[in-house]
């Protein structure tokens, strides 16, 4: 994973709908302000996705978007987002997904929303529209229900995109970023 | 609140109430959605009462705690079962292999202790995963590599112990054999180490393996006689070069000469990179192809014969491939070092194998490594470069059976003599039974090279949500094991629920091995607290409840 585009905190998802896929502003707009998503990241194996970070950085748009890769150099980056954030959401295929949700469990976060849209096809505008109208009503729950389990099993539907949000939850981080050296010998 | 067997709800919750205090109340676990998270994605039990739960979870911070965390445990007796990041899937993963445990969650426990460039060996704690020692060299720009296991989010320490392997040299794949020194504590609340590690002030725990008497570590593998904390591993130092080479032969009976010839290279030492089998007739090419890539449009006569639902025709096959120019083997190997030794190596191949009428030889470009960023994102498997990655889910959807989606997978792991001749015996076995029970699976199934004597002939099965579907499996693995044992093939892994059926196949002298490991875990277990039933082993209190 690579933090492609940074371009503030705390900043809303809203922005990133608007932007990316030119659908849903109204509807972002107005809710913007009660929302507090910390970061948005994208499977990067999904060709489509790959436009989003340069539609928000083409419009000086203020909003994290992380590109997420299943490989030890995207996993670096991906702990330090989930180290600093409280609710991310994402685009994935179900099997990347399947992957984030296990890693984001150590660092205290839960699935608590999740769409499974449409097959990848990069021009399916239908697609996009489709998964902008979710983002544009996604943002976090007030209260973290206790009993809301809402983990992804792998299934058929691997191969569609889905769209989650994640929130941290009352649980501490079994990981936090790695721990000291006591020694190191060259 | 689920308890663990024979305990009382008082003496259950005085322990719970003792462990928070060493750890803290934020670091025990008790709460459903908490514990949700201990149970094993592939459980092929999910569900269902025999599924293996927790009771409740607790996450020490050190050594220390786990010491004082054993003493509760035995003061209350109650079964503990420590895991290191729980991510190894389809062996049980987080879940205990009692119901009732408490799992010892061990991810805070992620220092890497000692890392040593000149001698290349690492210490690390349980909860150290490949991709942070990964990252940790990288960052520190260390000359070193590791071997890594696929996937790689798993704990360095945790798949040795579990058996795990990798895929680069042969002296590192098998990670339990490159492990050099032990710091565990018993069951009994003492901390020991072993080998040298039992020098106090040693300075060479991680260079001299054997130690002072008795070599011990070899319990501590795939067993519950105490919770390891560190433990030391040795390293490589980065290979200059990297090449693949691929050998191909025309006729399916040249299996047998090809497995003797590649296994006298591999016994000197010549052939020591990981080297895979595969069949140009399948449309699916080796790892020397290096790039992924769609399979190629196959002959619709070989496909056919592959698909022909009586079995495939070995003679029919052959004859449709030579007639498409095709031969019936690849063998893809790995090469590594300096250019002169890859060329070496390669030499010797070609000198071993062109015994063999009508092998064809093709060594690939021999690329200086580190390779660059933008030819690692396009190659297919990182794994032979010694990075971690979690590709091996990303290799499309999922397929169904029986109706049903497919949610993991459960590997029946047979262990096969690394001769031609179990090749072919082994590969009509088990495609019978995947005919038999329709199972989805390619029709052409390898042994891996992975260990350094023995073939691996994994099988996939597929694991379902549904109670019915997941109980043929069982019964297709139950059958499996029988059919194995009955060729004097033995699993070399398993999952939980399979314990119990694969020890009982390791029967010699009337099960004399099973009963060592019982006497040894009376002896440093009396109370049974630790990890019991883990691969079959269970303190005399526990086998004579019948408490499995």
């Amino acid at each position: 994973m690579t933090r492609r585009t940074v371009l503030g905190a705390g900043l809303a998802l809203a922005s990133a709908c608007t932007i990316a896929f030119g659908e849903c502003g109204a509807s972002a707009r107005r809710h913007r302000e009660r929302r507090s998503i910390d970061a948005l990241l994208i499977d990067e194996s999904i060709e489509m996705l790959r436009q989003l970070p340069a539609f928000i950085t083409a419009s000086g748009r203020t909003l994290p978007v992380v590109g997420i890769r299943l490989d030890a150099a995207a996993h670096a980056g991906l702990r330090r987002v989930l180290d600093t954030s409280h609710a991310i959401v994402g685009i994935s295929l179900g099997a990347t997904l399947f992957c984030l949700e296990r890693i984001a469990w150590d660092h205290g976060f839960r699935l608590t929303g999740r769409s499974q849209r449409c097959a990848t096809d990069p021009g399916d505008d239908a697609c996009r529209h489709d998964v902008a109208a979710y983002l544009s009503g996604m943002h976090p729950l007030a209260a973290m229900p206790s009993q809301l389990i809402r983990t992804y099993r792998p299934s058929r539907a691997d191969g569609l995109l889905h769209t989650w949000v994640m929130q941290k939850s009352a649980s501490p981080q079994l990981r936090q970023g790695r721990r000291e050296i006591h020694e190191t010998a060259a | 609140m689920k308890l663990p067997p024979n305990v009382s709800q008082a003496d259950f919750s005085a322990a719970l109430k003792a462990f928070a205090s060493v750890v803290g109340d934020q670091w025990l676990f008790t709460a459903e959605e908490d514990l949700e998270l201990y149970r094993d994605s592939y459980s092929i039990l999910w569900g269902e009462p025999d599924e293996r739960t927790a009771s409740a979870a607790v996450a020490p911070d050190n050594a220390d705690q786990v010491v004082e965390l054993v003493k509760i445990a035995n003061r209350y007796r109650i079964p503990i079962y420590p895991i290191s990041t729980g991510k190894n899937l389809g062996y049980g993963g987080a879940a205990p292999a009692l119901t009732g445990s408490v799992v010892l969650d061990l991810k805070r426990m992620n220092r890497i202790v000692e890392i040593d460039e000149r001698h290349g060996y690492v210490v690390v704690e349980p909860g150290v995963s490949y991709f942070d020692l990964y990252n940790y060299i990288q960052e520190q720009g260390l000359k070193l590599w590791i071997d890594v296991p696929s996937p790689g989010w798993g704990s360095v320490l945790g798949n040795a112990l579990d058996g795990g392997v990798g895929v680069t040299l042969a002296p590192y794949r098998s990670h339990f054999d490159a492990q050099c020194g032990i710091e565990v504590v018993l069951p009994n609340g003492r901390m020991m180490r072993t080998g040298m590690g039992a020098l106090p002030g040693a300075k060479t725990w991680q260079q001299f393996k054997p130690g002072f008497g008795p070599r011990i570590d070899g319990l501590f593998k795939q067993s519950n006689y105490g919770v390891v904390t560190k433990m030391g591993f040795w390293l490589m130092p980065p290979p200059e070069n990297h090449a693949t080479g691929v050998v191909t032969t025309p006729n399916f009976r040249d299996i047998i000469p090809l497995v003797d010839a590649i296994g006298r290279l591999e016994q000197s030492k010549i052939v020591q990179g990981l080297w895979t089998l595969s069949s140009p007739t399948t449309g699916t090419p080796g790892f020397a192809a290096h790039e992924a890539g769609p399979s190629k449009q196959q002959d619709p006569k070989i496909l056919a014969i592959l698909n022909d639902p009586g079995g495939i025709d070995m003679d029919q096959l052959e004859a449709a491939a030579k007639s498409k120019g095709l031969p019936f083997w690849a063998c893809d190997f790995n090469f590594y070092g300096p250019r002169k030794l890859i060329e070496a190596q390669w030499d010797c191949v070609r000198d071993a194998l062109r015994e063999i009428p009508g092998a064809r030889f093709k060594l690939n470009e021999i690329r200086r490594l580190p390779l660059p960023p933008e030819e690692l994102a396009k190659t297919r498997d990182l794994g032979p470069f010694g990075i971690p990655t979690l590709r091996t889910f990303d290799l499309g959807p999922m397929i169904s059976y029986e109706g049903e989606d497919v949610v993991g997978h459960i590997f029946f792991s047979p262990v096969i003599p690394r001769t031609g001749e179990a090749v072919i015996e082994a590969m009509d076995v088990f495609a019978a039974i995947a005919r038999k029970y329709k199972l989805p699976c390619p029709p052409l199934q390898f042994p891996s090279s992975l260990f350094e004597r023995a073939f691996l002939f994994a099988v996939g099965l597929p694991v379902t949500r549904s109670a019915t579907v997941n109980a043929k499996i069982r019964d297709i693995i139950r059958e499996l094991v029988a059919i194995s044992a009955e060729r004097g093939w033995g699993e070399y892994r398993t999952a939980p629920a399979f314990y119990d059926l694969i020890m009982g196949v390791y029967s010699f002298s009337e099960h004399a091995l099973r009963e060592f490991l019982e006497t040894i875990k009376d002896a440093v277990d009396p109370n049974g607290i630790m990890s019991p039933g883990r691969y079959a082993i269970r303190s005399r209190h526990l086998r004579e409840a019948g408490i499995v």
